[in-house]
């Protein structure tokens, strides 16, 4: 035989060829059947298990026509170096055709430093946007008309969220704009913080259900468009506990917030309609669409049975999506489109409102401006080329996809139930019973990694050696550290630093009146002062009980 | 002077200095080395370089681990290097992982980094403590 015809014998793709899949349950764990049937959905009761989507109890989609009413929002999230960057990307990603905007802030603001904090300097404008001011809030919407745009704030930490809504506020006011007029999110969910980032300094349980409260109650009388509160089951997801779970320990959040809402007074009716999540779009595809259903059907059973809301606005779980960035690999990180593709498309069958894919480089910096391209496009090619848009709840009546929202519920609400038991959020909270929860997930996760039980292409099978980011990387100017801290402190000098100390005293008069004596006007008088947000969040603090500086590292100037 | 590292379990100090708060990688690192039967101090968040050096020289350490995600990578490791020599810890493991682009690992590795793991099984870093710890010369 010749040398080529020798080699051509050898290669075998027999084992391949026959491979079958070995995990046969959902990244959950559920054991999943080969085919399911009608005998599946025997004890399934249209009308009122799924109903119609725009019916309660919404299992099929908070809208009656879905995507054919408005397509979700095309969100992509930016935050990097200094706010005038940010704003550079942020019409960036208008140009390449979001629908919506958001910024996430940098670890200086949500530690409540300013930039010329001890601490500060190498960390500001690293992942996120740093806003210590109104000054910086308006470089940061140069150019973007607010009362044109729908803008999600997203920071994690009680008070920064009270402030940055205030500046948000606070420059649309400036432009001669109607804050009524103001459409967009805070994020507000400080206690989610507590144990998903470790973001504990700043989030005092007490301290962060009054600003919670705060933030709610000020945007329920004053900005019917803003959702005060976005409970972010995304980041709680991060942890690696499964799809059940981010379900039960969200809820177990937001009804906590529900909670401190009624106990300040505020009718249900009032505020619920605005509630508002942020989910995660994990990688099994059909179980985070089935999670997407049985979330809708278990808040607004709820919202109805539990507070007896009124209002089918009340009782609708309207949510936003952000892929799971824990799917993704830093190997072969071009295959993350892949992922974040099917990620998104598990969000436009699961019935979201705004979607939010990742970069492909999420698992290395933060996104640069091609990734961030790429993420608008799957978007798009999702919204105009694949026609998944034209039917709501396309899913729904597929005997496996109604088993398998039953069988997510029935798991979550038997969680829920049992941190119910414990306390609710603040029991479990206050006896570490999350944390737990999430390093025993954290745990199996990496077993099942290392046993190969789970397998992630590039991760633990099919491995090649690579050294470069394709693409290239978010590099961080390192110019952001010197630009922001001499701009504080110009702002510092220059500013009518009477002006600042009255507003800053009235503050701290306030803060001391009570936990139910809403802070969030006397806020804006002192961002529009040019108080900055260290020494705003500084002043509650102390009013509280608590250190000025989260680190105590620093005094109150004050 | 090479430690005897054999008598005794190797101790490993791991960190995450700065503001960064995502400790998953470094939980499940943790408990990696522990079951390889290594000593392990945890010494948390929020850690400054001069805490982390106190630390690893009042512990005795073998190894010093740092985790970084959000970016602290380039700004803390000059530091952490420098107090290194300063404290006379030039027989300590340096190791630096987490969540960054691979192109920085070069870079780590000139400031005087041992090695870097980005995406790396944890068998690989067990491998390498075993491989490498106390095999470092001291300068001069």
């Amino acid at each position: 035989m010749s040398d080529r015809v020798a080699d051509a014998a050898k290669l075998d793709l027999t084992e391949a060829y026959f491979e079958k899949p070995k995990r046969l349950q959902t990244a959950s764990g559920f054991p999943v059947k080969e085919l399911y049937t009608p005998e599946d959905l025997q004890a399934s009761d249209y009308p009122r298990n799924v109903g119609d989507a725009g019916s309660y109890p919404f299992t099929r989609g908070v809208h009656h026509n879905m995507y054919r009413g408005r397509f979700w929002t095309r969100r992509e999230v930016c935050g990097y170096d200094t706010p005038s960057s940010t704003n550079e990307r942020l019409r960036f990603l208008a140009e390449t055709g979001v629908s919506g905007l958001g910024f996430h802030i940098d670890l200086t603001t949500q530690f409540q430093m300013d930039a010329d904090h001890p601490r500060a300097e190498g960390e500001i404008g690293v992942v996120g946007v740093p806003l210590y001011s109104i000054e910086d809030m308006e470089d940061l919407v140069q150019g973007i008309a607010q009362d044109k745009v729908s803008m999600i704030i997203i920071e994690c930490s009680c008070i920064a969220s009270a402030v940055l809504l205030a500046q948000y506020i606070a420059v649309a006011e400036k432009r001669g704009l109607d804050p009524s007029k103001l459409r967009g999110t805070s994020m507000n969910d400080p206690l989610h913080g507590r144990i998903s980032c470790n973001f504990i300094p700043q989030n005092p349980i007490g301290l962060a259900l009054k600003m919670a409260t705060d933030i709610t109650e000020y945007c329920t009388k004053y900005m019917p468009f803003w959702n005060p509160t976005n409970v972010n089951m995304y980041d709680l997801r991060e942890t690696r506990i499964n799809a059940a779970q981010e379900i039960a320990f969200a809820f177990s959040i937001a009804t906590t917030y529900i909670d401190a809402a009624i106990q300040r007074g505020l009718d249900i009716d009032d505020f619920a309609p605005r509630r508002a999540f942020y989910v995660s779009a994990n990688i099994d595809f059909f179980e985070e669409i089935a999670k997407m259903r049985a979330a809708r059907r278990m808040w607004a059973r709820i919202m109805k049975e539990k507070y007896k809301a009124k209002s089918p606005d009340s009782w609708r779980f309207r949510f936003g999506v952000h892929t799971a960035g824990h799917s993704l690999t830093p190997q072969q990180p071009l295959n993350n489109i892949v992922r974040v593709a099917y990620e998104a498309l598990a969000a436009v069958l699961g019935g979201a409102q705004s979607i939010s894919p990742t970069g492909y480089d999420e698992p290395v910096a933060i996104p640069t401006e091609q990734a961030h391209a790429i993420a608008v496009r799957t978007q798009q090619i999702l919204a105009y080329e694949t026609g998944v848009t034209n039917v709501a709840d396309p899913l729904g009546g597929s005997y496996y996809i109604e088993s398998l929202t039953d069988r997510v519920e029935e798991e979550a609400g038997k969680i829920l139930a049992e941190i119910d038991e414990m306390g609710g959020a603040v029991g479990a909270l206050e006896s570490g019973w999350f944390i737990r929860q999430e390093e025993k997930a954290l745990q199996e996760w990496q077993e099942e990694i290392d046993a190969r039980k789970r397998i992630v292409v590039g991760l633990n099978s099919f491995v090649v050696p690579e050294d470069k980011t394709p693409g290239g990387y978010h590099a961080v100017d390192p110019r952001a550290q010197r630009l922001m801290i001499d701009k504080v402190r110009r702002l510092k000098d220059t500013r009518d630093n009477q002006r600042v100390r009255q507003a800053i005293d009235n503050l701290r008069r306030e803060a001391d009146k009570g936990e139910k004596h809403n802070l969030m006007p006397v806020i804006l008088d002192a961002v529009k002062a040019s108080a900055t947000l260290s020494e705003i969040a500084g002043t509650i603090r102390e009013a509280y009980g608590y250190s000025y500086d989260v680190l105590d590292v620093m005094k109150s100037p004050f | 002077m090479k430690k005897a590292v054999a008598a005794r379990n190797i101790r490993v100090l791991i960190a995450k200095v700065g503001l960064d708060g995502h400790d998953t990688g470094i939980k499940v690192l943790a408990t990696a080395l522990r079951q390889a039967g290594m000593e392990v101090i945890y010494l948390g968040l929020y850690q400054t370089p001069e805490g982390v050096i106190k630390s690893a020289v009042e512990e005795d350490v073998d190894v010093l681990g740092l985790s970084f995600l959000s970016g602290g990578q380039l700004t803390y490791t000059p530091k952490i290097v420098e107090m290194m020599r300063q404290s006379r810890l030039d027989n300590v493991l340096l190791l630096v992982g987490g969540v960054f682009p691979r192109e920085q690992i070069p870079a780590l590795r000139q400031m005087g980094v041992d090695q870097v793991f980005v995406g790396s099984p944890l068998e690989e870093i067990v491998s390498y403590i075993h491989a490498n710890v106390g095999r470092k010369q001291p300068a001069g």
